[in-house]
């Protein structure tokens, strides 16, 4: 199974699609999942992520908007959309019946402001 | 961060630390994002920092610098005072000509160990070259350090830094070497440790894997 920072990364692939790159990916991170991501970490999960077969990169050709240099595209395969939904399905199961896993709006948890 | 300011040329700077097709990349999507200067500088270094990381989960690294580097600094470093310490003697006096004839071969033998250990260096890790030659340096430094007054000659230098160094560049270019050197250099990694006989027996025996190594690797050339 997939980490969580693995999966945040094949879920901003995801989102992007046919626009996935380290940039990109990383704005997706920061935005909608709500935490920083260095390059580093960002570089070298994709390469542990190609490793295993969940995604596939390659260069694209370089572009006058970065100075002149290429892009490394990402694209998540079908094993990385399997792996994904396996992490997304089993955090859905562990947190069922949970505080935080109750709809949105109904409960709140202690530490919540009133 | 599209400036070209001296920020700007710090982090490209910071990322010669990096593969070149990596470089590339990672300039190229600093380039389009609004980062400060320190935070690319991290992000660079940082990247950096974790590449060489992990190039020390494979065994390579440890090879070549543990393994190889340390104890062949320590041993050439014995036979390069001994050696020198022979040629003075024999140089200084001219009856001494049986020992002028002992010396030169032994000499040729060391010279000839010292590229070879600089090829496997070179070879087997690449990325890791500095703290190989920070392996090999730390013992001829701590040696200086001890013993100040006997100095660095240039015929040490000759025997062990230069065909070292040498090696270092031959092994980075190219990775395998002809059959019939490779058989050469084994021949005189087996010869070398046995001539000079510093250390005891293991650690003699220890010095001979740079040889097995180099007849592997052009075994395998040849498959």
């Amino acid at each position: 199974m997939v980490g969580e920072f693995e999966f945040l990364i094949l879920s901003a692939a995801a989102h992007l699609g046919e626009e996935a790159y380290g940039a990109a990916m990383r704005e997706v991170i920061e935005t909608k999942g709500g935490r920083t991501c260095s390059l580093g970490a960002l570089y070298i999960t994709l390469d542990r992520l190609e490793a295993k077969g969940l995604v596939k990169t390659w260069m694209s050709a370089p572009t006058q908007q970065r100075g002149g240099r290429a892009k490394r595209m990402v694209r998540v395969t079908r094993e990385g959309v399997r792996a994904a939904r396996e992490f997304y399905q089993a955090v859905i199961k562990i947190s069922s019946g949970t505080v935080w896993g109750e709809s949105r709006g109904r409960s709140r948890l202690p530490g919540d402001a009133a | 961060m599209k400036g070209r300011g001296a920020g700007w040329r710090s982090v490209e700077a910071a990322a010669g630390l990096l593969a070149p097709v990596e470089r590339e990349v990672v300039l190229g999507d600093l380039a389009e994002t609004d980062r400060e200067v320190w935070r690319a500088l991290g992000d660079v270094l940082g990247l950096a920092a974790r590449r060489q990381l992990s190039q020390w989960r494979s065994w390579r690294p440890w090879a070549a610098s543990v393994g190889l580097a340390l104890p062949a600094s320590l041993f050439l470093m014995g036979c390069s005072v001994a050696a020198s310490a022979d040629l003075a003697c024999a140089l200084g006096e001219p009856g001494q000509v049986q020992l002028l004839w002992f010396s030169l071969p032994r000499l040729l033998l060391v010279i000839a160990w010292a590229w070879m250990a600089g090829f496997v260096v070179g070879s087997v890790s690449r990325a890791t070259l500095w703290a190989s030659l920070l392996a090999c340096a730390v013992p001829c430094l701590y040696c200086l350090s001890k013993w100040p007054g006997e100095g660095l000659s240039h015929l040490r230098l000759v025997v062990f830094f230069l065909p070292g160094l040498c090696g270092v560049w031959r092994g980075r270019r190219e990775m395998q070497l002809g059959p019939n050197w490779a058989v050469l250099l084994a021949a005189m990694a087996m010869l070398t440790p046995l001539m000079w006989s510093r250390g005891g027996w293991v650690y003699g025996c220890w010095l001979l894997w740079p040889g097995g190594y180099v007849a592997a690797m052009a075994r395998r050339k040849q498959k």
